[in-house]
Formats: C-alpha cells, sequence, structure tokens
C-alpha cells in the first residue's frame, strides 16, 4: 500500500481525473472532498461490502425457494382481493 | 440468438433485449450484459441472466409491490448517469433479492442498491442511495 502524508487542504490525485483533498481533521477524524466522473463508483467501503454481498448472495442457485414465494405472492394477492 | 441459462437451459432471446452494464455491478465487475427472464412459475419474482457468464443469473422484483412508497430521484439518476435526453419514464427500477436462507417466507431485498434500467438506452447501473430510510436486507414478506 502506498502511504502518503498530506495536511489540510492538500490533494492526491489518482490518474488523470481523480482527487481527493483533505478537508479537514478532528481528533480521529478525517473529512476527505472527492472529484471524480460521474461514471466513478465512490463509496464508503461498508456500504461497497454491504451491496456486493447482497448481490453474491442473490446469485446464488435458489430457485426452489422462488418458485414457493412466487406462490406467497399470489395467495397474497389472492387474500387481498377476497377482503375488497 | 440461442442463450445459455443458469436455471433455465438453453433458451431464445432477442438481441434487442440485451441490457449493458458499463460499470458491472459490485462483486461482479466483468459481466456486462444482462437480459430479464420472465418465468411464469416465479413471477413476480425475475431473473437477471449474465449474457456474458451463463452460471451468473440474480433475482430481482419491482420494489412497488411489497414497499410500495419506495421511489427514488430518478431525476437525479439521470443526471448523475449522464442519461442526457432520457426522461423518467424511461427509467425502470429493480430491487436485487435473495433468499439465501432457502426459506421464502425470510426473502430480503436490497432496496438501498437498487438496479436501475434505462430502457430507451438498453443500458443499467446498480445504484447506491446514501440516506434511506430503507434496508439492504429488506423483507419483502411482512410478518402477519
Amino acid at each position: 500500500m502506498l502511504v502518503l502524508t498530506r495536511k489540510v487542504d492538500e490533494c492526491i490525485t489518482i490518474g488523470d481525473n481523480i482527487v481527493v483533498k483533505v478537508l479537514g481533521i478532528e481528533s480521529t477524524q478525517v473529512k476527505l472532498g472527492i472529484d471524480a466522473p460521474g461514471r466513478v463508483r465512490v463509496l464508503r467501503q461498508e456500504v461497497y461490502e454491504k451491496i456486493r454481498d447482497e448481490n453474491i448472495r442473490s446469485a446464488r442457485r435458489q430457485a426452489a425457494a422462488f418458485v414457493q414465494a412466487a406462490g406467497l405472492f399470489k395467495t397474497k394477492e389472492k387474500i387481498k382481493g377476497s377482503e375488497e | 440468438m440461442k442463450l445459455e441459462t443458469r436455471d433455465f437451459g438453453q433458451i431464445d432471446i432477442d438481441e434487442d433485449r440485451v441490457i449493458t452494464m458499463p460499470a458491472g455491478m459490485p462483486g461482479f465487475p466483468e459481466a456486462q450484459h444482462f437480459i430479464i427472464l420472465d418465468r411464469e412459475e416465479t413471477r413476480p419474482f425475475l431473473w437477471y441472466q449474465c449474457v456474458d457468464d451463463p452460471g451468473l443469473a440474480f433475482v430481482i422484483i419491482n420494489p412497488n409491490l411489497f414497499q410500495p412508497d419506495y421511489s427514488l430521484d430518478l431525476g437525479a439518476i439521470l443526471r448523475e448517469m449522464s442519461w442526457n435526453g432520457d426522461r423518467e419514464e424511461d427509467l425502470a427500477v429493480y430491487a436485487i433479492v435473495n433468499a439465501s436462507e432457502g426459506i421464502p417466507e425470510k426473502i430480503t431485498a436490497n432496496l438501498i442498491g437498487p438496479l436501475v434500467i434505462n430502457t430507451r438506452k438498453k443500458e443499467a447501473a446498480q445504484m447506491v442511495i446514501t440516506g434511506s430510510p430503507y434496508s439492504h436486507k429488506q423483507p419483502v414478506f411482512q410478518p402477519i
């Protein structure tokens, strides 16, 4: 891992069009400003990991559960329909 | 064109329905072409089958079927994606679903990482919604 030391208001650049700026430091927190093209995904790591993990779980083979779940939906619709 | 699918064997698909995801999806950056399969036996759950990799398929659902109030700022998404000239009506929103426990009642949908498809451009992206009141594991079936 590349390790750099920066002061407040100093930046690092990544490639040609990503700039990360240190906006402020307060006790154990660092506030960063990030300029990147719209198509570059910039996320807090824990959010990225949540989304990635849900994608991985969704990609598992699980057709049988969804056939049953589709049945639950239809039952729900019928109950709703009979209440009206 | 013929497509090999994970769950339904070889099927015939219309090439015009192939959706491109230039950025892939978190965890699957290489998977960039998908098609939606609507199978009667699992409806309203739909299959987001990868065209590049027959072994990869996700399950998706229209989130409004179980969260009627769920909505996204589609105008902001059009701007963020530089989908200039397209309208909010051109966007379709799906939630990625998982049944990792194999129990239908425990199926959850990821409402902070919706799949947004530009139906006109045939292009899609998985968005990340920050500050959402919803969860990445939103139950699809509310306990009765």
